[in-house]
């Protein structure tokens, strides 16, 4: 028996969905923006009342881990490891850019592209993003996503050089998703058209561009199934991201008189 | 319930504690556990929100486990859950409250928000068994300094605060201005006792008359001031002297203006609370101002005085008799006044 209670709340809008053993997903989410906090309970027991699912009938609790808002990943998670905690079942911890990913597979499919690259925005020309291939040798609805250049950080002009240089050259379309968009949309047409592979470019339709728990509850189910759980503690996010004062410590510059004052 | 007590879970993260404890009929502490992130945080001359968030996150589950095991209790015993909403880092408090929501969703029982420096006041009926409202408490930790009227459990009305630095405030930039570093005040508190605090006269800032409100920016303008001075004139300056001199002018203010208040009310009693509460001359100071007007002082023990879960989850379960609840929509609120 698996039911899984799937939260993401990496983006704008914070859902939370429940996976049963039938495959059925029921969602619910959050209708104000970065309202993570408030509402994250509130849309888990809704999505579990729309299953027909009690808490204690749950099998695995999941969270999308990033990337994404700090903040948001960190409501998701510690929410994720406490309800774990305290009904006793395990974790599975999701990318946002994976589930990103999985949920403009359909899409991907209409439009025959063969790259699908989730982009987050991490502002000033910074993203989290990550290529994975679109395969649909079962049909569209039993595609899967298949890893080309790993998540991380990329500066937007270094991750079009990678797709153009690389992927783009294979013929196939490359499907952009996520909030990258809205920053970017300009950067990634140009870079597109001076390549000359302008018709190779698609953008997600801004219903599928966003992280949802549906696409990180599939993924869930999934993982689940193949026994792929962490216990509580050991769901951590992936922020992609050391914090400003990690990095300036070890680039060295952290201000003289801080690390004066800290030294004694 | 265990043993006919009823069990209160506390969580507090507003700051660089994670801190969880269980509590026995508000009074009773069966666990206390303080997972402190100061040596993290030392390497960057004060608390770095972003990492302290972080560090609560990967703190936060197993200092529920260890408060519930240290306490011999089991989740199905907790009767009531009760977090810090507010004032703190914002980052930092909403991993305690995801947490606390979490908890009482999962199990089932009432979830209280507490307002920090009300679990600072009640970390006194923790260690003094038999207190009870009415009282004057004198509320100084890192970011706050007040005066509070408490006429009952769960009632209280400030009536003086500070109008820019807080008192921990002005003591940790003091320190870093003089290179005693963070955290400034055990440092300061330390250095001073082998100074004089005679030594500099540091202008005690009492604002208008009947006044429990406190200034004490200008006091690091001074600080600073005296330094630059100090230091043109080519003389050796004694640390241990200014940190006295510095610590003995917030002091002053600070003893005087609380029994004042407690005189003014009619209050015959004193509850101190709050980190700077530890302060050993704001102790023997307000001691000593407060007797000779018959006034008693009370105050935690120091690991009371410090964040702590045992507090909140005091707080919480007198908040909870006078019919207090907090719904699953409770949010973090970084700037909660008192």
């Amino acid at each position: 028996m698996i039911n899984i209670l799937a939260l993401e709340t990496t983006g704008k809008y914070g859902s939370a969905a429940v996976i049963t053993e039938d495959g059925r997903v029921f969602c619910a989410s959050s209708e104000t923006e970065m309202n993570h906090l408030r509402d994250i309970i509130t849309i888990s027991d809704e999505a579990l009342k729309e299953a027909r699912i009690d808490k204690r009938e749950l099998t695995h609790i999941a969270a999308s881990r990033g990337p994404g808002s700090f903040t948001g990943i960190r409501i998701g998670v510690t929410t994720a490891r406490t309800l774990g905690q305290m009904l006793g079942i395990p974790c599975i911890g999701v990318s946002s850019l994976e589930s990103l990913a999985n949920q403009a597979l359909e899409r991907a499919s209409r439009e025959s592209a063969l790259y699908i690259a989730p982009v987050i925005n991490a502002r000033r020309h910074q993203t989290y993003a990550g290529v994975w291939k679109a395969c649909f040798t079962y049909g569209p609805d039993e595609g899967t996503v298949i890893p080309v250049f790993g998540e991380k950080q990329y500066m937007i002009e270094d991750l079009l050089e990678l797709i153009i240089s690389d992927a783009a050259p294979c013929g196939g379309k490359v499907l952009f998703t996520g909030d990258g968009i809205d920053a970017y949309q300009d950067i990634i047409t140009e870079a597109f058209v001076s390549g000359g592979v302008s018709d190779q470019l698609v953008f997600a339709d801004e219903e599928i561009r966003y992280q949802n728990a549906v696409s990180a509850a599939r993924i869930a189910f999934r993982n689940a199934a193949a026994g792929q759980t962490v216990s509580y503690n050991d769901l951590l996010p992936e922020y992609m991201r050391l914090s400003e004062a990690e990095q300036r410590l070890r680039e060295g510059t952290l201000s003289d008189k801080i690390r004066k004052a800290g030294q004694i | 319930m265990k043993d006919g007590k009823f069990l209160t879970l506390g969580i507090e993260t507003s700051c660089d504690e994670t801190a969880v404890s269980v509590v026995a009929d508000g009074r009773g502490i069966l666990s206390n556990i303080i997972s402190t992130q100061i040596g993290i945080h030392t390497q960057f001359g004060g608390v770095v929100p972003e990492i302290a968030s972080r560090r609560h996150l990967e703190k936060i589950n197993d200092c529920v486990d260890r408060a519930l095991e240290e306490a011999g209790v089991c989740t199905d015993d907790i009767d009531l859950v009760g977090v810090t909403y507010g004032p703190g880092l914002v980052g930092a408090l909403l991993i305690g409250v995801a947490a606390a929501k979490s908890i009482a969703y999962a199990c089932d029982i009432p979830l209280i928000g507490v307002n920090h420096m009300h679990g600072h006041i009640a970390a006194n009926y923790l260690e003094h068994h038999d207190l009870e409202p009415p009282f004057m408490s004198l509320v100084v930790s890192g970011g706050h300094t007040n005066i509070v009227n408490v006429p009952e459990y769960n009632r209280c009305e400030k009536i003086g605060g500070t109008r820019d630095d807080a008192a921990g405030e002005a003591f940790d930039k003091v320190a870093r201005v003089i290179g005693l570093g963070y955290p400034g005040g055990p440092k300061v508190d330390k250095a001073a006792r082998e100074g004089n605090r005679d030594a500099i006269a540091f202008k005690r800032v009492w604002l208008e008359p009947g006044s429990y409100d406190f200034s004490f920016s200008g006091l690091k303008t001074q600080a600073l001031n005296y330094l630059n001075t100090e230091r043109q004139a080519g003389r050796e300056i004694n640390v241990n002297d200014v940190a006295a001199s510095f610590q003995e002018a917030v002091v002053e203010v600070i003893a005087e203006k609380a029994v004042c208040a407690a005189e003014e009310f009619g209050q015959k009693r004193i509850v101190m609370a709050g980190g700077v509460a530890s302060n050993s001359r704001l102790r023997e100071l307000i001691s000593e101002k407060a007797s000779a007007r018959g006034i008693e002082v009370l105050r935690p023990s120091p690991v009371l005085c410090t964040d702590n879960g045992a507090m909140i989850a005091s707080a919480a379960y007198y908040a909870y008799q006078a019919g207090e609840r907090s719904g699953y929509d409770l949010d973090a609120v970084p700037a909660l006044e008192f």
